[in-house]
C-alpha cells in the first residue's frame, strides 16, 4: 500500500535520506529504528506528504505523491492519514473533545457522534471538556491517538509517540496503538530509537546513514 | 548571569526577532504620543503668546492699567499716573490684519523716545528713530516677521485696521527676543493722528511697587482698572483651558490604544519565550527578575515610542499649533503663533508619559511571565485557562466599573464640583476600562451566536475559527478593544461634530434677522470690540434702500473676575423689522426695552448658578447695574459666558453710544445682492468692511465652525490609523502566538486556505465585534461629550443628532480595514514551516 523507491531528501547540500526503499502493505504495522537526526522524521513526513522527496518515488494506494498539488497532498492528509507526535501537539485553547473533533471538522463532517466514542476507547471519556494542559503526558497521548483515528484514516503516522512518556505510560500507550491498529485494520508506520517500543509491531527496519538497512 | 546579559538575551533579542510587531506596537504609541505633545505644544504656544502680548514691549513692567470693558480711554490720566509711578508707558494698540502676508498683528503705538530706550537695551540696535519719527505711517517689524515674509526697510505693507485699509511702511527692524513676532510698533502720536484716535490709550504699562500700585488705583476714574500683569494672563489662561482639556483628553484616548498595542507586543514575548522562562527560573532565576525583564522590554519599546512620537509630535504641531490658533482666533482674539519648537522640558513630559503608560501596559503581561513555574514546559493554555475560571469575576468588576463610570459622569453633570468636567473625564476612562474587563465574555456571546451561521456559511474553517477564538477568547479580546477604542473615538467626535453643526445651523437661522451685515475686515474673530466709524452709519442711512440699522455694540466684561462678552443691539430696530422673518436673541426683548433686563448665555447659567428670573449683577463705570435675567440661550460664538442687553443701557452705564457691527434691514421689494454690491462700490476705497447677506454670513460661520474643528478630523484620522495597527498586530501577534497550532492544523489536513479564511474570519468577527463595541462605547461617550463636558466647559445647546448614514458608511470602511488587516497576518501564517514547529516543545 505504501511504497517508496530510491526516495533521496537532501537539506542543502546534506543528504539525509540517500536512497530509502520500503514497502508497507495494508493493514501492517512497520516500525523503523534509527538513533537521533537519522532521518527517521524526515521519512514520515515524505509518507505523510508534509514533504516532497527530491528524487525517487513515492506511491501511496498506487498514487504517486510527488504528482500530487498542494490541495491533493493536503487533502490527502486529511483523509487518509493519522499523525501521532512525540509532543502530542495537542491545541492548547480548546477541550479534549473539540481537538478530537478537530479532524472531523476539517473533513467537513458535521457529525461528531464518533468523538465520544473514540475518547471511550481511549480511555478519556470522562475527561472530554479538559483542557490538554490539565492532563499528564500518557493521557494526552491517548487522545492524540483518538485524534489520529476519529477521522478513520487508513494510514496512522507516529513519530516517537512514547519519547516523552515514562515507561508505564509508554507501554500503556502501545498497547492500545497497538490494539486499536489491529482492530479497525490500520496500516501503521512508526519510527522510534528504543528497542521495546518496536517490538509492538510486526515487521522491524532500521534506518542508518540515509538507507533503509534489511 | 548578569542583568545586563539577561536583557541582551532576553529583551534585544526579543525586539529584533519580533521587529516587524515591535515596529507597529512602537508606532501606535510615537502616533498616541506624537498627537498628545502637538496638541500640548499647540495650547502651550497659545498661552504663551497670550503672556507676551500681556506682558507687552516692556516685561518688567508688572502691572497694567485697562479700561474695564476693554476699550480704549482718555489719555489724560496719564500725566497723573506719572507722576506717581515714572516707569509708566502709555500704550494705544489695535488689532491688524495684513492682507498681503495673510498674517494678523497687533500694532503698538508707543511713546517713542521712552520704550525704544528700553528695546535699544534689550536689542542692541540704534533705531533710525528720525525716519520714525517722520513718518506718520512708519513702523518697525521683528525681524522674525521680516524673514518670514522677506520684508526690508522701506517696503510698504497695505494693513486692514480699525475700519479702514492703510499703508504703512517698514522703517526699521528690531531683533529682541522679548518682544512676540507678530509685534507692529509704531509712534503713539503718528499713530494716534494717522487713524483718527488723537487722546486715545489702550492701556498703561506701570513698574511700579504694591504701595504706588495702591495709590495709583486711588486716583483712576471710574471705568479704570489697574491689574497685575500675573493676574491678567491667569485670566486668559483659564478663558482656553476648557478647549485646552478637552484636545488633550481625546489625544490621551488614542495614547489608550497604543498602550494596547504596547500590552499585546510585550505579552507575545511572554508566551514565546515560556519555555527559555522556566529554564531560566530553574537555573535559579527569581520571579522578581523575571518580572524585570519584561518590564523592562515595555520600557524599551516605550522610550522608542516617545522619542519618536516626539519626533511625530514636532511634525503634527505645525497642523496642531495652525488649528488651535484659527480656534482661539474666531472664539476669542486673534493671536499668532510663531514658534512651533518642542521644548526640552515638554520633549521629557512627553517621554515620562511615555514612560509611564509603557510601565503600565508591561506590567499585567510581566506579572504574567512571573507565574511561569521553573522547568514549565508547554503549559500553553494556563492563561487562558485561568482567565477563564476569573471571567464570571471580571465581567461583574467590569459592569461595575462601567456603572461607577456613568455615575461619575451623571455626578458631574448634576454637581459641577470642578470648573472643568474632571469628573466625566474620568467617567469615560472608567467605562472604556469597565468594557475593556467586560469585553471576553461579551465576545464569547457573540461568537456562540455566530457560531452556527459561521459554520454553515464559510465551513471547516469557520467552525474552527470559532473554536480558536472561543479558546483563545482573552487575546482575542485584547485585539477586539483596540478596534473598539479607535471606533469609540471616532464615532462619538462625529456625533459631536454633527450634533454641534446642526444645532449651529439652526441657531444661525433663528438668528439672522437683518438682510446685511457689516464689519470691519481687521476683525478675524467672532466678535469685533473696536468701534465702527460714526461717519459709517450716515453715510449707510442715506442709502434709500436702508429701512432700519441695527447698532450692535461688544464689550468685554469682567464678571466675576472673568472675561465674558456683553453684546448691546437696538432691541426697537430689530422688534420694529424682523417681526416679520423670526425671533432670534435681538428680539427676545420685544415689549420691554425699557426695563433694565438682560439675556445670558447657558455658559453663564450653568457656571455662576444664574437663571431666568433671576439678577445678574455688573460692575459698570456708573457702578453696579443689576439686570433682571430675562432670558437664557446658547452662544456658539464664544466659549467664555456672553450677555446680551439693549444699547440704551450701553449708553447709560458705559457713556457709549458706538457700533462694533452693523445690521441693515432693507426696504421691502429691495434686492439685496444690488444693494451690496452698490454698498461695496460706494464704500470700499474709504473703509476695509466685510459686507455680507445673511447666506454669506452663514457660510462664514459655519466655515469658522468646520476649521475649528479641523485639528477633531486630524485626530479621527490619526484614530484610525492607530485602530489599525491595532488589529494589524494583534492578528499578527495571534498568528505568531499559534505558528504551533497552524502547523498542528496543516499535519491534520487544514489547507493554507482554509487556514488564511480562518484568520480572515478571525480578523472579522473582531472586527464586527470591536465596531459593535465601540459604537456603543462612542454613543455613550457622545452623550457624555454633549451633555457634561460640553455643557460644563462651553455651556452650548446642542441637540443630539446621530447620524447614521455617514456613522454606517465610516463602519463599514472601518470594518473593510480590519479584514484587510487579516491579510497579513495570513500572509505571514503562510510563511510558517509546519515540520520546525511540531517536533519540539
Ligand atoms: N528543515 C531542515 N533543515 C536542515 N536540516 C534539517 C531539517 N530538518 C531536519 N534536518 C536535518 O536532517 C537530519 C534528520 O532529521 P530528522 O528526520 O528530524 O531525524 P530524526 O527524526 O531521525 O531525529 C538531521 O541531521 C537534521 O539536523
Ligand atoms: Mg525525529
Amino acid at each position: 500500500m505504501i511504497h517508496l523507491i530510491d526516495v533521496e531528501k537532501y537539506y542543502g547540500q546534506t543528504p539525509v535520506l540517500k536512497g530509502i526503499n520500503l514497502s508497507v502493505e495494508r493493514g501492517e504495522f512497520v516500525s523503523v529504528m534509527g538513533s537521533s537526526g537519522s532521518g527517521k522524521s524526515t521519512l514520515l513526513n515524505l509518507i505523510g506528504g508534509m514533504d516532497l522527496p527530491d528524487r525517487g518515488s513515492i506511491k501511496v494506494n498506487g498514487r504517486e505523491l510527488s504528482s500530487f498539488s498542494d490541495d491533493q497532498l493536503t487533502a490527502y492528509r486529511r483523509q487518509e492519514v493519522g499523525f501521532i507526535f512525540q509532543f502530542f501537539n495537542l491545541l492548547p485553547n480548546i477541550t479534549v473533545f473539540e481537538n478530537v473533533r478537530m479532524p472531523l471538522l476539517l473533513n467537513d463532517i458535521a457529525d461528531s457522534s464518533g468523538v465520544r466514542g473514540y475518547l471511550q476507547r481511549v480511555g478519556m471519556a470522562d475527561k472530554t471538556d479538559r483542557f490538554p494542559h490539565e492532563l499528564s503526558g500518557g493521557e494526552q497521548q491517548r487522545v492524540a491517538i483518538a485524534r489520529a483515528l476519529v477521522h478513520a484514516p487508513e494510514i496512522i503516522l507516529a513519530d516517537e509517540p512514547t519519547g516523552s512518556l515514562d515507561t508505564k505510560n509508554s507501554r500503556d500507550v502501545m498497547d492500545l496503538l497497538a490494539a486499536l491498529a489491529k482492530e479497525e485494520g490500520k496500516t501503521v508506520v512508526l519510527v522510534t530509537h528504543e528497542d521495546y517500543i518496536a517490538r509492538f509491531s510486526q515487521k522491524v527496519l532500521r534506518i542508518s546513514d540515509g538507507v533503509i538497512l534489511a | 548571569m548578569s542583568l545586563a546579559q539577561l536583557v541582551k538575551l532576553f529583551v534585544i533579542r526579543n525586539i529584533k526577532t519580533e521587529r516587524f510587531l515591535t515596529s507597529l506596537s512602537v508606532l501606535g504609541i510615537a502616533l498616541g504620543i506624537g498627537l498628545f505633545t502637538s496638541i500640548r505644544v499647540a495650547s502651550d504656544r497659545a498661552i504663551s503668546s497670550f503672556e507676551s502680548d500681556i506682558r507687552g514691549l516692556t516685561p518688567y513692567t508688572e502691572y497694567e492699567i485697562t479700561h474695564t470693558a476693554g476699550i480704549d480711554f482718555d489719555e489724560s490720566v496719564y500725566r497723573g499716573v506719572r507722576s506717581l509711578a515714572e516707569d509708566s508707558f502709555p500704550v494705544l494698540r489695535a488689532s491688524a490684519y495684513f492682507p498681503s502676508l495673510g498674517e494678523s498683528a497687533d500694532i503698538n503705538g508707543i511713546y517713542t523716545i521712552k520704550t525704544l530706550g528700553f528695546l535699544r537695551s534689550a536689542s542692541g540696535h540704534r533705531f533710525e528713530t528720525e525716519a520714525f519719527f517722520r513718518d506718520l505711517n512708519g513702523i518697525i517689524i521683528t525681524k522674525r516677521l521680516a524673514a518670514a515674509h522677506r520684508l526690508k526697510k522701506g517696503d510698504s505693507l497695505p494693513v486692514q485696521i480699525y475700519d479702514s485699509l492703510r499703508e504703512l511702511k517698514v522703517v526699521d527692524i528690531i531683533d529682541a527676543p522679548s518682544v512676540p513676532s507678530q509685534t507692529v510698533i509704531m509712534d503713539i502720536g503718528n499713530f494716534q493722528e494717522s487713524f483718527g484716535m488723537a487722546g486715545r490709550l489702550s492701556r498703561i504699562d506701570v513698574a511700579a511697587d504694591g504701595e504706588t500700585a495702591g495709590r495709583i488705583r486711588q486716583m483712576l476714574p471710574a471705568g479704570l482698572s489697574l491689574e497685575k500683569k500675573a493676574q491678567v494672563i491667569e485670566n486668559r489662561k483659564s478663558l482656553i483651558a476648557s478647549f485646552r482639556y478637552n484636545l488633550e483628553f481625546i489625544s490621551l484616548i488614542a495614547i489608550l490604544v497604543g498602550v494596547f498595542l504596547l500590552y499585546n507586543t510585550v505579552f507575545i514575548t511572554v508566551v514565546k519565550k515560556r519555555t527559555e522562562i522556566g529554564i531560566l527560573r530553574g537555573l535559579g532565576a527569581d520571579r522578581r527578575t523575571v518580572v524585570l525583564l519584561f518590564i523592562i522590554q515595555g520600557i524599551v519599546l516605550g522610550t522608542i515610542g516617545s522619542v519618536l512620537g516626539i519626533g511625530i509630535g514636532q511634525a503634527f504641531a505645525y497642523v496642531s499649533v495652525a488649528a488651535v490658533q484659527r480656534t482661539i482666533t474666531s472664539m476669542y482674539s486673534a493671536i499668532t503663533i510663531s514658534d512651533y519648537l518642542i521644548t526640552p522640558a515638554e520633549a521629557l513630559s512627553a517621554l515620562l508619559l511615555g514612560l509611564a503608560i509603557s510601565l503600565a501596559a508591561s506590567a499585567v503581561p510581566a506579572y504574567e511571565s512571573s507565574r511561569i513555574q521553573p522547568t514549565e514546559s508547554s503549559r500553553e493554555g494556563s492563561f487562558e485557562s485561568r482567565y477563564r475560571r476569573r471571567r464570571a469575576l471580571f465581567s461583574c468588576i467590569g459592569f461595575i466599573i462601567i456603572v461607577a463610570g456613568m455615575t461619575l459622569s451623571y455626578l458631574d453633570y448634576r454637581l459641577m464640583p470642578f470648573p472643568f468636567p474632571f469628573l466625566a473625564y474620568a467617567g469615560i476612562l472608567l467605562i472604556i476600562l469597565g468594557f475593556t474587563l467586560v469585553s471576553p465574555i461579551y465576545l464569547s456571546f457573540f461568537i456562540k451566536i455566530m457560531e452556527q451561521p459561521v459554520a454553515t456559511t464559510f465551513g471547516p474553517a469557520g467552525s474552527i475559527a470559532s473554536a480558536d477564538m472561543q479558546g483563545s477568547i482573552y487575546r482575542f479580546s485584547v485585539a477586539l478593544m483596540s478596534v473598539a477604542i479607535s471606533c469609540s473615538l471616532i464615532v462619538s467626535l462625529l456625533i459631536v461634530i454633527v450634533s454641534f453643526r446642526n444645532s449651529l445651523t439652526r441657531w444661525i437661522t433663528q438668528n439672522i434677522s437683518a438682510d446685511v451685515y457689516i464689519k470691519p475686515s481687521s476683525c478675524r474673530s467672532n466678535f469685533c470690540f473696536f468701534p465702527l466709524s460714526r461717519d459709517l452709519e450716515q453715510e449707510l442711512r442715506g442709502f434709500p434702500e436702508v429701512a432700519g440699522i441695527d447698532r450692535f455694540r461688544t464689550l468685554e466684561l469682567t464678571y466675576e473676575g472673568r472675561k465674558i462678552v456683553a453684546g448691546f443691539g437696538d432691541t426697537e430696530v430689530a422688534r420694529a423689522f424682523s417681526g416679520k422673518r423670526n425671533s432670534g436673541s435681538a428680539t427676545r426683548f420685544r415689549e420691554s426695552a425699557a426695563r433694565q433686563e438682560a439675556g445670558i448665555s447657558t455658559y453663564l447659567a450653568t457656571n455662576y448658578g444664574l437663571a431666568r428670573g433671576g439678577t445678574l449683577e455688573l460692575r459698570t463705570p456708573r457702578g453696579p447695574a443689576r439686570f433682571l435675567i430675562r432670558d437664557v440661550f446658547s452662544s456658539y460664538s464664544t466659549t467664555s459666558g456672553f450677555v446680551y442687553m439693549d444699547r440704551r443701557w450701553l449708553t447709560e452705564y458705559w457713556g457709549l453710544d458706538d457700533a462694533t457691527q452693523l445690521g441693515i434691514y432693507a426696504r421691502e421689494g429691495v434686492d439685496i445682492d444690488r444693494f451690496i454690491h452698490r454698498l461695496k462700490a460706494s464704500l470700499s476705497p474709504r473703509y476695509s468692511l466685510d459686507i455680507m447677506n445673511t447666506r454669506e454670513l452663514r457660510e462664514r460661520v459655519l466655515s469658522i465652525f468646520n476649521r475649528t474643528f479641523a485639528i477633531t478630523y486630524a485626530i479621527e484620522l490619526i484614530a484610525v490609523a492607530v485602530a489599525l495597527i491595532g488589529v494589524v498586530n494583534t492578528l499578527l501577534a495571534l498568528v505568531l502566538e499559534r505558528r504551533r497550532e497552524i502547523s498542528i492544523i496543516r499535519y491534520l489536513g487544514g489547507s493554507w486556505g482554509q487556514i488564511r479564511r480562518m484568520l480572515m474570519l478571525s480578523a472579522g468577527m473582531v472586527g464586527i465585534t470591536g465596531i459593535i463595541l465601540g459604537s456603543l462605547i462612542g454613543g455613550i461617550m457622545s452623550v457624555i461629550f454633549i451633555q457634561v463636558i460640553n455643557k460644563i466647559s462651553f455651556g452650548w445647546q446642542i441637540d443630539i443628532d446621530v447620524p447614521v448614514g455617514y456613522l454606517s458608511a465610516v463602519s463599514a470602511a472601518l470594518f473593510l480595514t480590519t479584514l484587510l488587516a487579516g491579510i497579513l497576518p495570513a500572509r505571514v501564517a503562510r510563511k510558517v514551516d509546519p515540520k520546525k514547529f511540531i517536533s519540539f516543545e
